[in-house]
């Protein structure tokens, strides 16, 4: 029963996450794009789910699907939906590139996920902890395993704060001037 | 901690009283604000429909119901409809992990305190928070109006800005709870002390961004009627209109459940165990004590400036919330 339940779900969720990115690419209306982008990116999260990681499902929706989102739709609604006017939205050539970088991809995990299954590693499920995804187990690999990572990622977003803020400032400024 | 299994079933009746208690307390919160708003501006408020207009609530729904819901021409038609469902559903959602009582066991069925108790809580309350905005800003959008644009600008720039001191407002209360359960939070303040002593200055940050983050006056805003007729809701009406009300007032109703949670015990009667079976009473009764401090602030403060609002967002609040958390980080360790 729970068995059906999880596949019942996971097709739900695969093919939402498939469809949305097809919306994303295909959508004329940047604002639509923006609204398929945060569907797919809950799909994602309800696949992090079935995985057991109730922690990183969490942070996806509010982090990606929450905080970036709302930005990129307070920036399209802001800017409005001008498509026509876009030069840089979907010329031929970026198409061609687009579709062989993609293909690319999905050739690689074609050629990975054959390559696993022929060397068996995929017959039989690893064992994982009941503790496992929880947010102290993360916490603590943050902070020994990775923690280098986890304080450089911290920098860099540093860097990228201060850049916004002067950046913004710096275009305050020369509004003021020219006014004066 | 282990707990008796629940049956499905019982679970299923639980979601079920739980929505339709919520959704009465939203319609006697209107009451009650009506009510209160009026006798603290000497009126009387609400006082036709039934004894001490105690009807109004539902003349309202069959009004807003039978009304034409007046339709935009130029709407984008699927997000206008869906967002005010999404606002809703975040909303109400929110209620499931907040922990009203002990859990008690009837005729061998164990029922428990909260709807669904996981190790993530507080994180998910949060979540569906941050996706709750996108009602306000996709109804905005949808409708094709200025004025709903300008209030759905002006709500998404405030919601996310006070989101921010919001959460880390919180980190206080999860550092000394050891847990981002809810249920082990209110645990932990029934051993040690109600949080809002050690936790005064998490507390008053939490409930002002949280009148903030619920855009209630005086940080109402988004939906300032002299500036913006009425924010990102302009274009709607009748029940879809009605739908944006409920979201928010459930919405302060969900804030104010998580003010008690976090640092007034939760369902906890203070000093005398034995009173705690009765654990939905204090849980109500502490809820209606905020909800009417919340009503309370409306009728007495007047609305900030826009810029006002993000200074003393960004400059105040948010410093206040990462010294009390840095604090409290220090002091737990330190203590340890």
């Amino acid at each position: 029963m729970s068995n059906i339940l999880v596949w019942a779900v996971w097709i739900f969720a695969a093919f939402a996450c498939i469809a949305s990115a097809v919306g994303v690419v295909t959508f004329r209306n940047p604002f639509y794009s923006a609204l398929a982008l945060i569907g797919n990116l809950a799909a994602l999260a309800v696949l992090y789910l079935l995985l057991g990681g109730e922690f990183v499902a969490a942070g996806q929706v509010l982090v990606y699907g929450g905080a970036v989102m709302v930005m990129f739709l307070f920036v399209i609604a802001y800017l409005g939906d001008k498509t026509d006017e876009a030069p840089w939205a979907g010329g031929p050539s970026w198409q061609i590139v687009g579709a062989v970088l993609a293909a690319a991809a999905v050739g690689t995990e074609v050629i990975v996920a054959i390559g696993s299954t022929a060397s068996g590693s995929l017959s039989h499920s690893a064992p994982i902890a009941r503790s496992f995804g929880s947010p102290e187990q993360i916490g603590r690999l943050f902070l020994t395993n990775h923690l280098i990572a986890f304080e450089v990622t911290s920098i860099v977003l540093l860097v990228a704060a201060v850049g916004g803020v002067v950046l913004g400032s710096h275009a305050r400024v020369t509004e003021d001037d020219a006014r004066a | 901690m282990t707990h008796p299994k629940e049956t499905w079933w019982v679970a299923l009746i639980e979601v079920g009283v739980i929505i339709n208690l919520v959704m009465v307390a939203f319609a006697y919160t209107t009451w009650l604000e009506r009510k209160v708003l009026g006798r603290m501006q000497r009126r009387f408020g609400p006082n036709r429909a039934g004894p001490f207009g105690l009807l109004q609530p539902i003349a309202d729904l069959v009004k807003l119901i039978r009304k034409e819901s007046f339709f935009p021409a130029s709407a984008h038609e699927i997000p206008y409809i869906l967002a005010p469902i999404l606002s809703t559903f975040t909303a109400l959602a929110a209620f499931a992990v907040i922990p009203w009582g002990k859990g008690w066991t009837v005729h061998g069925y164990y029922i428990p305190g909260v709807v669904s108790n996981l190790p993530i809580s507080l994180i998910l309350i949060f979540a569906l928070g941050s996706i709750g905005i996108y009602g306000y800003i996709v109804g905005g959008w949808a409708s094709d109006s200025k004025y709903a644009i300008l209030g759905s600008m002006r709500t998404c720039a405030q919601l996310v800005s006070y989101e921010v001191s919001l959460a880390l407002s919180v980190l206080g209360v999860v550092l000394m709870g050891q847990s981002l359960n809810l249920v082990d939070i209110v645990d932990k303040q029934q051993t040690t002390v109600w949080f809002f002593i050690p936790q005064f200055v998490g507390l008053c940050v939490f409930l002002l961004g949280g009148i903030a983050e619920t855009s209630r006056p005086p940080f109402d805003l988004p939906e300032a009627d002299t500036e913006l007729v009425a924010g990102y809701h302009t274009e709607y009406s009748g029940m879809r209109w009605g739908l944006f009300q409920m979201a928010e007032y459930i919405n302060m109703i969900v804030l104010s459940s998580l003010a008690v949670t976090l640092f007034f015990g939760g369902w906890h009667f203070p000093w005398v165990p034995s009173l705690d079976k009765f654990g939905p009473i204090w849980f109500c009764l502490k809820l209606a004590i905020l909800v009417n401090a919340f009503i309370w602030l409306r009728a007495s403060q007047p609305r900030l400036r826009y810029d006002q609002l993000m200074r003393f967002g960004w400059k105040i609040l948010l410093p206040a919330a990462t010294i009390n958390a840095l604090v409290t980080a220090l002091l737990v360790v330190w203590v340890k």
